[in-house]
C-alpha cells in the first residue's frame, strides 16, 4: 500500500519511473480515501505487533485509515504526482537524477506513512523520515554551500520542534496510556453515531458524533473519557504536553519562534519546495495538530497559546513576504504565513471544542493553489534563470500559461471568492471570531489574521505584477522568455483547476465527515438526526474579508502594476522598518547571538568552577592519590591475562557470595 | 540408565575432551578442528534437549561460520602463527582459580531448584516469543552488529594500520 | 530428558575449561576460542534453563538465539583485532601488546 520503492536507479529513465508509481500511489491513495468515504467503519489494523515491552505495553505498527488522513492522502499524492511530472523537465539538465527521485518518492512513501500512521511512535517514525527527506532535498544541490547549510539548518531547526515533539507524547503517555500505547489518537477522530455525550462537553463536539476511541475496541472509550474528561487528567500536565506537541508541529510548519529554516528551505530545487515546504511536509504540522485536536480540548490554554502563535506568524510572516526580492521567497513567507492561519485555526477549534475540520480545509485548498504558485514561479525561474522579482516583468505575453495560472493562484491565496482560498480562510476567520467572542484573549490575534488577509493580497499581487504585468521585460532573459513545453504546463494547468474547484469540496455529499467541525464560514455544516446540513454563514465577516482582499490587491496595483516598480526613497520614514524586515528581524543573528552568549557564558561559569572548585579539590586528592598510585602502578601489567586473572577473582568473590554469603544473610534476617 | 543419559554422558563427555584438546593443541589449526567438533558435540546437547532449532543453529552459525572465520584468520596471519609459540605460563595461581571456579560452578548447579522438564517448543513459539517479548532484544543486537561492523572495518582498514605506526614511529 | 543438575555441572565444567583458556594462552586466536567456550557454555545454560522452565515459556531459547549472534559478533571483531595486532605488532601474542598500558 505504501508505494513500492525499488529500481530507481536507472539514469534518466528514472523520472518516469518516478512519475509510474506515483500514479499508481495515487490511485491507490484516492481509491482508499475514497473507500473510507463510503464506509461505516474507520478502517483499522493493528494486526502486526511491532514488540512487546516487558509491561504489557505493544507496540503495534498499524494502519489506520482516519477521514483526516483520508483527506491527507489525496492531498498529498495529487501534489506529489503532478510534482513528479513537473520535474522530469525542470530537472531534466540536473545531476544527480537518480538521487533526487529515489529521495523524492522516499519523502511521498514517509508522508503517507505519517498520515496512515497508527499510533504516535509509529507515527514519528515517519516524521524523523520526512525531516531527514527534506535535508536531503534541500541540501540537493550540496555543492552550493548555502545549500548546505540551509539543509543542516533546517534539520537542526526542527529538531528542536521534534524534541519537543517526544517530551509531549511522552506526557500524553503518561496521561493516557496505560495499556495500548495510546487509545486516542488510534482512531483519531471518527465518525461514530450513538456515542453518550460525555457530561459538560455538551453541546458540541464530542456529542455531534465524534469520538475519540477506535470503534473496534470500545472499551477505550470509558477509559479516555474517564481518564480525561472528569478532571482526573492532570490539567496542568495536559497544557505542557499540548504546548510540547505544538513545539513539534511549530517546528515542522515554521511557525514563530522555530520559522527560521523555511526561507533558507529555498535554496532546494523548486519542484522540492513546492512538494515540501508548501504542500505536505510541512502540513504534516498541521496535521499533527489537528490529529492531536482531541486531547488540546481538553487543555484550553494549550489551544489558547496555538491560536496566538498561529495569529501571530500569520502577521508576522505576511509582513516579511512584503520586503523579499526572491520570487521564491516570497511565496515561502506565504506558506509560513497561510501556515499560521491553519495552527490559528486548529487552536481555535480545540478552544471551543469542535473538530480540526476548519484548519484542515484551508490546509487541503492550500496545498493546491501553493503547489501552483511554486510550479508557476518554477517556470518563470526555468525560463529566466533568474529568481529576483525585480529582474522580470511584462512576461503574461510570452508566458501566457503560466501567468493567467499564477493569477488563479494569487487570486485563490489572497482570498477572492469563486476561487478556494476564500471559502476556507472565511471558514477559519469566522471560527477564530467566534473563540474571539467567547475569550477576549483571542482578540488580538484575530485581529492580526485579518491584518494578514490584507497583507497576503498585497504581497501576493505585488510578486505577481512585478512578474507578469507590464509591456516588457527589466532584464535581457525577460526578453527571451518562453513557455516551457506541456509537462510541466499540464500540472500548471491541472492545479489551477483543482484550485478553482476545491474550495467547493464540503458541497459534495458524503464527505463531510472528512471536515470534522467545519460548522463556520460560507460552507459550514453540522451534523444533525436528519443529516449533514449547512449551517448560518456570518456574512459580514466574510465581506469584510473580501474588503481586505480587495484594498490589498489595489494597493497592489498602485504600487506596482503595469510594470511600475516602487522602491522605498532613501530617506523615507519606512526605511528602518524595512531594513529589520528585509534582516527577517534579526532573527537569525538573535539566535546566533543567543547560543554564543548561552554557551560562551556557560563556559566562562564552567571555567571557573573548574579552575576554582574542582581543580582545588582534586590538587588535594592529588597528593594523596599520587601516593597511592605508585604501589597501585605495580598491579597494572598491561598484559591482557593478567587483567582477566582480576576479572577471575572477581567472579570467584561473586559467586562465593552467591552460593554462602546469601544463604547466610537470608539466616541472619529472614530467621 | 536410559538412552537420553547414556547419549548425554558421551556428548558431555566428548565435549569436555575436544574443549581440553582445543586448548591444548600444539597447532593452532588443530585446536580449529577441535573446537569445530566441540561446537558440534554442543549442538547434540540441545538436540537431546528438544531444541531442534538452536541445535541447527549451533551447527550453522558456529560449526560452520564460527569455525571458517578462524580458520580464514589463521590463513591470513599464517607465517607467525602457523605453530604455537614457544612459552606458554601456565602459572599456579591460574590453575588454582580455575579449579575453585570449576567447584563453586559445579556447586552451584547442585543447589538448583528444579521443575519438570516441558515438551520442547516448536519453532513457531520461539518466534513469536523472539520477536515480540524479546524483540527490544533483537533491535538491541541489530544496533550492536552494526556498530560491530563498523568497528570491524575501522579495524581492519589497512591505512588505519599505517597511521598507527607511524605515530608509533613519531 | 537430562537432569537439569547435570547440564549446568557440564555448563560449569565447559565454563572451568574457558577460563583456563583465558588465563593461560597467550595466542589471541586461542584466547578467541577460549571466550567462545564460556560462551557455549552460557548459551548451554539458557537452553538447559528453557528446557525446564515452569512457565513453558521460550524466553530462554530467544535469549540463546540473540547470544549467538552476539558471539558472531564478537568474533568477528575479534578476527579484526587480530588482523590490526598482526599488522601493528607483527605478532599474535597478547604479551607483546603492552599498549593497553601507557
Amino acid at each position: 500500500m505504501v508505494l513500492g520503492l525499488g529500481g530507481r536507479f536507472l539514469g534518466k529513465a528514472s523520472g518516469w519511473i518516478a512519475v509510474a508509481a506515483e500514479g499508481l500511489a495515487l490511485l491507490a491513495g484516492v481509491w482508499i480515501a475514497l473507500t473510507e468515504a463510503s464506509a461505516s467503519t474507520v478502517y483499522h489494523d493493528r494486526s502486526f505487533v511491532w514488540f512487546s515491552l516487558p509491561d504489557g505495553t505493544n507496540l503495534v505498527m498499524g494502519t489506520l485509515v482516519s477521514p483526516l488522513g483520508a483527506l491527507m492522502l489525496i492531498v498529498v499524492n495529487v501534489v506529489g504526482f503532478l510534482v513528479v511530472l513537473y520535474s522530469i523537465e525542470y530537472m531534466g539538465h540536473e545531476e544527480g537524477l537518480p538521487r533526487y527521485y529515489a529521495e523524492l518518492m522516499l519523502f511521498l512513501t514517509a508522508m503517507n506513512g505519517v498520515v496512515l500512521a497508527d499510533n504516535y511512535v509509529e507515527f514519528i517514525l515517519f516524521w524523523e523520515l520526512v525531516g531527514l527527506c527534506s535535508y536531503l532535498l534541500i541540501g540537493f544541490f550540496w555543492k552550493r554551500p548555502s545549500a548546505a547549510s540551509a539543509a543542516k539548518k533546517a534539520f537542526l531547526v526542527t529538531r528542536v520542534g521534534d524534541v519537543m515533539f517526544f517530551v509531549g507524547v511522552f506526557i500524553f503517555f503518561t496521561a493516557f496510556a496505560t495499556q495500548t500505547v495510546n487509545p486516542a489518537f488510534a482512531s483519531s477522530v471518527s465518525v461514530y453515531p450513538g456515542a453518550s455525550c460525555p457530561g459538560h462537553l455538551t453541546p458540541t463536539w464530542a456529542c455531534s458524533g465524534f469520538v475519540f476511541a477506535p470503534p473496534n475496541t470500545d472499551s477505550n472509550v470509558p477509559f479516555l473519557a474517564a481518564s480525561a474528561l472528569s478532571g482526573a487528567a492532570n490539567q496542568t500536565l495536559m497544557t505542557l504536553g499540548g504546548i510540547m506537541i505544538l513545539g513539534g508541529a511549530a517546528g515542522k510548519s515554521a511557525q514563530f519562534p522555530l520559522h527560521t529554516w523555511l526561507p533558507d528551505a529555498m535554496e532546494g530545487p523548486t519542484t522540492v519546495s513546492a512538494l515540501i515546504h508548501a504542500a505536505t511536509m510541512v502540513a504534516a504540522g498541521v496535521f499533527l495538530l489537528a490529529i492531536t485536536s482531541m486531547y488540546l480540548g481538553f487543555t484550553p490554554d494549550a489551544a489558547l497559546v496555538i491560536l496566538g502563535i498561529g495569529g501571530f506568524t500569520a502577521l508576522f510572516a505576511g509582513t516579511m513576504g512584503l520586503v523579499a526580492n526572491d520570487i521564491k521567497r516570497v511565496i515561502a513567507y506565504s506558506t509560513m504565513s497561510q501556515l499560521g492561519y491553519m495552527t490559528m485555526a486548529v487552536g481555535a477549534a480545540s478552544f471551543l471544542v469542535v473538530g480540526p475540520g476548519a484548519g484542515m480545509y484551508h490546509l487541503f485548498t492550500h496545498a493546491f493553489f501553493k503547489a501552483l504558485l511554486f510550479l508557476s514561479a518554477g517556470s518563470v525561474i526555468h525560463a529566466l534563470n533568474t529568481q529576483d522579482l525585480f529582474e522580470m516583468g511584462g512576461l503574461l505575453k510570452a508566458m501566457p500559461v503560466t501567468g493567467y495560472t499564477m493569477l488563479i493562484g494569487a487570486l485563490a491565496l489572497s482570498g477572492v471568492p469563486p476561487f478556494s482560498g476564500f471559502f476556507s480562510k472565511d471558514a477559519l476567520l469566522s471560527l477564530t471570531w467566534t473563540a474571539a467572542q467567547k475569550d477576549p484573549v483571542a482578540l488580538p490575534f484575530f485581529l492580526m489574521a485579518a491584518t494578514g488577509v490584507f497583507l497576503t493580497a498585497l504581497y501576493t499581487f505585488r510578486l505577481w505584477f512585478l512578474t507578469f504585468s507590464g509591456s516588457k521585460g527589466r532584464s535581457e532573459a525577460a526578453h527571451h522568455a518562453h513557455e516551457p513545453s506541456w509537462i510541466m504546463r499540464a500540472p500548471l494547468v491541472t492545479l489551477a483547476a483543482l484550485s478553482v474547484v476545491a474550495g467547493f469540496f464540503p458541497l459534495i455529499g458524503g464527505f463531510n465527515h472528512w471536515l470534522p467541525g467545519l460548522s463556520y464560514g460560507i460552507f459550514g455544516f453540522t451534523q444533525t438526526s436528519k443529516g449533514w446540513v449547512f449551517a448560518a454563514a456570518d456574512l459580514e465577516l466574510a465581506i469584510a474579508s473580501l474588503a481586505l482582499a480587495f484594498a490589498g490587491i489595489a494597493v497592489a496595483f498602485a504600487l506596482w502594476g503595469n510594470g511600475r516598480v516602487f522602491h522605498l526613497a532613501d530617506d523615507s520614514v519606512w526605511k528602518a522598518p524595512q531594513k529589520v524586515l528585509v534582516r527577517k528581524y534579526y532573527f537569525d543573528e538573535a539566535y546566533d547571538g543567543l547560543a554564543h552568549g548561552v554557551i560562551l557564558g556557560a563556559a566562562r561559569v564552567f571555567d571557573w568552577v573548574d579552575r576554582y572548585v574542582i581543580d582545588g579539590t582534586i590538587h588535594g586528592f592529588e597528593q594523596v592519590f599520587s601516593m597511592a598510585s605508585l604501589r597501585a602502578r605495580r598491579a597494572q601489567t598491561g598484559l591482557v591475562s593478567s587483567y582477566a586473572m582480576w576479572i577471575v577473582f572477581g567472579l570467584v568473590l561473586l559467586l562465593i557470595f552467591v552460593l554462602y554469603g546469601i544463604p547466610y544473610l537470608g539466616t541472619l534476617w529472614g530467621g | 540408565m536410559n538412552v537420553d543419559a547414556l547419549l548425554f554422558a558421551l556428548v558431555a563427555g566428548a565435549g569436555i575432551v575436544t574443549a581440553l584438546g582445543a586448548l591444548m593443541a600444539r597447532e593452532v589449526v588443530h585446536t580449529i578442528m577441535w573446537i569445530a567438533v566441540f561446537f558440534i558435540t554442543l549442538a547434540l546437547t540441545y538436540f537431546l534437549l528438544l531444541a531442534a532449532f538452536l541445535g541447527v543453529l549451533q551447527l550453522a552459525v558456529y560449526a560452520g561460520a564460527v569455525t571458517i572465520l578462524l580458520l580464514f584468520a589463521v590463513m591470513v596471519v599464517r607465517k607467525r602463527i602457523f605453530s604455537r609459540e614457544a612459552a606458554i605460563g601456565i602459572g599456579a595461581p591460574a590453575v588454582a582459580l580455575t579449579f575453585l571456579v570449576a567447584y563453586l560452578m559445579l556447586e552451584m548447579a547442585t543447589s538448583v531448584y528444579t521443575s519438570e522438564p516441558g515438551q520442547g517448543y516448536s519453532v513457531a513459539d520461539l518466534s513469536r516469543n523472539l520477536f515480540t517479548l524479546n524483540g527490544a532484544w533483537v533491535l538491541a543486537l541489530g544496533l550492536v552488529m552494526l556498530s560491530a561492523l563498523v568497528g570491524a572495518i575501522y579495524l581492519a582498514h589497512e591505512s588505519r594500520g599505517k597511521a598507527i605506526r607511524s605515530e608509533e614511529g613519531a | 530428558m537430562i537432569p537439569l543438575d547435570e547440564l549446568l555441572g557440564f555448563s560449569g565444567v565447559l565454563f572451568a575449561i574457558g577460563i583456563f583458556g583465558v588465563l593461560t594462552r597467550r595466542n589471541f586466536i586461542l584466547l578467541l576460542v577460549s571466550i567462545e567456550i564460556i560462551m557455549n557454555a552460557a548459551i548451554l545454560n539458557f537452553i538447559a534453563f528453557a528446557a525446564y522452565s515452569p512457565s513453558g515459556s521460550p524466553s530462554g531459547q530467544s535469549i540463546a538465539v540473540i547470544l549467538i549472534g552476539l558471539a558472531a559478533t564478537e568474533i568477528a571483531v575479534g578476527l579484526a583485532i587480530v588482523l590490526a595486532l598482526n599488522r601493528i605488532i607483527g605478532s599474535v601474542n597478547v604479551a607483546q601488546a603492552m599498549e593497553l598500558k601507557l
